[in-house]
């Protein structure tokens, strides 16, 4: 039933013997040093401090909506740094390689990558930016903010949204160990069929693509699931639907997307791994086999993920943006239905990235205009925008940069894709650089909408403000790098240079690329200022710390709570009476109000279980990989196992008294989630006791 | 709207499930998906036959899904669940409807013999 593989195997360690790790690279060899390095002081201040029995009993287990959310944001910021130097390795490839006299260096012969190796460096980029980093830090956000923008204690099933996280986690952990162990895709983060299909690609590197894909994904559905659930079902007594702050509106169509979107990724991936592993003929040319097919699965699922990227972060521009023109956002009732009429038109274009397949004109012309119909909800947001910042009483603090600067690449990469739904232009500039640029900048209107997020919402976690000089220079610096870097891109497309070329024939395009590196360079500054501005702000944080309403001027519930959040959200669940609730009391003077009467607070047991499912779904995924049956097989039962023993258990929360919250209340006790001050109890922890 | 409840034992989900149900309902979808891998793994089947056993073998791990592992119904609890897969449907005919055009449109430019593959052992 199993395809036979040629090569050693054996039962043990199926396919991985010692030539797969390879240390004969030198830039594998400079990476897994600069791991070492990273990785190392951090391991080092652990054990310094004793801070590993902090850190699995306040971190690795909790069911916390909030240190849940940092986790996935610490994963997904890691990851953009491995895929921003992923970016850095493509771009020096090109300059070098240029033209027929362009130098050797190491084993390439042209620039400083073989061919093999470049291949999987931009297939590794694409996976890790849009799967890893991006989405990744967007759940975060999500995570965190929408359980206090609506009034909860918590997501609706906190259990699962751990093992949501662990799962992701695995995901990201197969794609690292890829580095050190066997190598990546080298097929595209799309995975360009027939080139993933067994005879193509024998070696490990799709595997690991496809594997890490199906865990995070599983891990985005059930996260999807949970979102939904808490917004319809844990939104605070008056919080009607059209009382919801706009950026849970805007969750509440992302996560609808990718509850219904990321199953589709899962089928099409499924029925290639059925290719790759049992032989079958679902993308291949012959025996019934269509490899067409898994273009149209994965685009079925692929534009909408464009649009799961783009709307949190629209969400976040809309709650930034009001704040800092200290008025309302404009125009919400037909923003909320442009959100909604977006995410239902994301499911009817998926065609215009293949409209050079062959389809017929009747196809291509409809997907063309359902294409272009996106551009009239997306207009209707930018012009809701630009009138709410039109006399408002503007600062321009750092969450306001970058959302002035994510409006502003809206324009340019909206336009661009404008462009591109139109048949006659999109055969022209196709597989071009043309479309790199445009998808990057679409991209980076959700990184500018991060950041805006990062700085805005960072006081209210942790209960200290990021340093505005540093943060500053790192909107400066990351803004030059982007113009640099893909206006040239855009240009180089328009002059006929296409994508994912390790060599470049034509010697004339190398001030461009020039203009690009230089573009890379100032990128490179930009992240010297912000790890400046975490450092600069954890040292003063004391100086930076702020009260609830950190920016004096925000209008939803999540800043009605103390900064830093207590672990236990609200020490009484909110009574909504309008929209802007937060706004509304501190118009009305009610913002010093305190409760007369407290509640007893229920909430969730830490446990080590998801934590444990993610460690079993890695061994099952890298087993996968490799073809190490037993481990595979272990880990599946294990998770099945760890599954069914979890629902048996009895485990009810622990309670919070009435007069315990009050205490803290009234005391101003540090509650936040960087303090063990008072600790949820592990639900594991009693079988050892 | 707001639903707050202490134990979550005592929640409509909860009172409404079935261990036995839910074991049959696993069992039925995985054997069903079982059933569907095998044809496909045989190619004992002309191409017509085939999709429409898949098919029917998927519609039947759903119905399982559906009936036994979640018991979709219009009660209170289950009333959303029963929505969102229904809200499911026009996605579903959206996708296969505008795929089916496409390759309808597609082979004949792009294949030798394309009533040869779409056709094949009828």
């Amino acid at each position: 039933m199993l395809v036979h593989l040629q090569g050693a195997w054996n039962p043990w360690l199926g396919r991985l013997t010692l030539s797969q790790i390879p240390y004969h690279s030198p830039i594998v060899l400079g990476a897994f040093a600069f791991a070492l390095l990273a990785a190392a002081p951090i391991v080092g201040l652990m054990t310094y401090y004793q801070k590993w029995g902090y850190l699995i009993r306040e971190w690795i287990t909790t069911l916390d909506h909030k240190k849940i959310g940092v986790m996935y944001i610490i994963i997904g910021l890691v990851m953009l740094l491995r895929g921003f130097i992923d970016g850095i390795m493509i771009r020096t490839q090109q300059l070098l390689a240029d033209g027929p006299r362009s130098a050797a260096h190491l084993q390439a012969v042209h620039g400083y990558l073989p061919p093999f190796h470049f291949d999987q460096i931009y297939s590794s980029h694409g996976t890790i930016m849009i799967i890893f980093a991006v989405t990744v830090v967007l759940t975060g956000f999500q995570n965190i903010i929408v359980p206090l923008q609506i009034g909860a204690r918590d997501m609706a099933f906190p259990y699962l949204n751990a093992v949501s996280l662990w799962l992701t986690a695995a995901g990201a952990a197969l794609v690292m160990i890829s580095l050190f162990i066997g190598d990546f895709s080298h097929a595209g983060w799309v995975g360009i069929v027939p080139l993933t299909e067994l005879p193509y690609s024998p070696g490990v590197g799709v595997d690991y693509w496809d594997w890490a894909l199906q865990l995070s994904s599983l891990g985005t559905t059930l996260g999807a699931l949970n979102l939904i659930t808490t917004i319809i079902m844990m939104r605070a007594p008056g919080m009607r639907w059209f009382r919801m702050p706009f950026f849970t509106w805007a969750t509440l169509s992302t996560q609808t997307i990718g509850l219904t979107a990321f199953p589709v990724l899962g089928v099409a991936l499924a029925l290639l791994s059925c290719d790759r592993y049992l032989g079958t003929h679902f993308y291949t040319a012959g025996l019934g086999g269509n490899l067409m097919l898994y273009t149209d699965l994965f685009w079925i699922w692929g534009h909408p993920e464009v649009y799961f990227i783009i709307l949190p972060a629209w969400g976040i521009m809309s709650e930034v943006i009001p704040t800092f023109s200290e008025k309302a956002l404009f125009g919400y009732t037909v923003m909320v239905a442009a959100t909604l009429s977006i995410a239902g038109l994301s499911w009817a274009v998926w065609l215009h990235h293949f409209f050079t397949m062959g389809a017929g004109p009747g196809v291509n012309l409809v997907f063309s205009v359902s294409t272009m119909l996106v551009g009239i909800p997306t207009g209707v947001k930018v012009f809701n925008w630009s009138l709410t910042l039109y006399r408002g009483r503007l600062r321009f603090e750092t969450p306001m940069l970058w959302a002035i600067g994510a409006l502003f690449l809206l324009l340019v990469g909206g336009l661009t894709g404008m462009m591109l739904a139109i048949p006659a232009i999109n055969y022209t500039v196709h597989n071009s650089v043309f479309v790199v640029a445009h998808f990057h900048t679409m991209f980076l209107v959700s990184v500018f909408g991060i950041f805006a997020g990062l700085m805005y919402w960072f006081p209210k976690v942790f209960g200290f403000r990021l340093d505005e000089r540093s943060g500053r220079r790192f909107f400066t610096f990351f803004s030059l790098g982007t113009v640099f870097v893909f206006a040239a891109m855009y240009t180089l497309g328009l002059m006929g240079m296409t994508r994912r070329l390790d060599y470049l024939y034509n010697p004339h395009w190398q001030a461009l690329l020039i203009i690009q590196e230089f573009g890379i360079f100032l990128y490179c500054v930009s992240v010297f200022y912000f790890c400046k501005m975490i450092y600069v702000s954890i040292r003063d944080r004391a100086k930076e710390a702020h009260g609830q309403d950190v920016w004096r001027t925000s209008r939803t519930l999540e800043w009605m709570t103390l900064t830093p959040v207590p672990f236990y959200n609200f020490a009484v669940i909110p009574v909504v009476h309008g929209r802007d609730a937060w706004a509304m009391r501190r118009d009305s003077g009610l913002t010093a109000t305190s409760p007369g009467d407290y509640e007893d607070i229920n909430l969730p047991n830490n446990t080590i279980v998801p934590a444990m499912l993610g460690a079993l779904a890695f061994g099952f995924g890298f087993g996968m990989v490799w073809r190490i049956w037993w481990l595979a097989g272990l880990s599946l039962l294990g998770i099945i196992g760890l599954v069914i023993l979890r629902s048996f258990a009895d485990d009810r929360g622990f309670t919070l008294t009435a007069a315990t919250v009050r205490r803290m209340e009234r005391n101003h006790e540090d509650t936040g989630i960087v303090t063990d001050h008072i600790s949820p109890p592990v639900a594991e922890l009693a079988l050892f006791q | 709207m707001s639903l707050h409840r202490a134990d979550p034992l005592d929640h409509p989900d909860v009172r409404n499930a079935s261990g036995i149900a839910f074991v049959a309902g696993y069992a039925a979808s995985v054997g069903l998906m079982a059933i569907a891998l095998m044809v496909t793994l045989r190619h004992e089947m002309s191409y017509v036959r085939f999709v429409i056993a898949v098919a029917i073998l998927g519609g039947l791990a759903l119905l399982a899904q559906a009936v036994l592992m979640f018991r979709l119904d219009l009660s209170g609890g289950q009333r959303w669940k029963t929505i969102s897969l229904l809200l499911v449907v026009p996605l579903f005919v959206l996708s296969i409807g505008l795929t089916g055009w496409m390759f309808h449109t597609l082979y004949p430019r792009t294949m030798l013999d394309f009533m040869q593959v779409q056709g094949s052992g009828m």
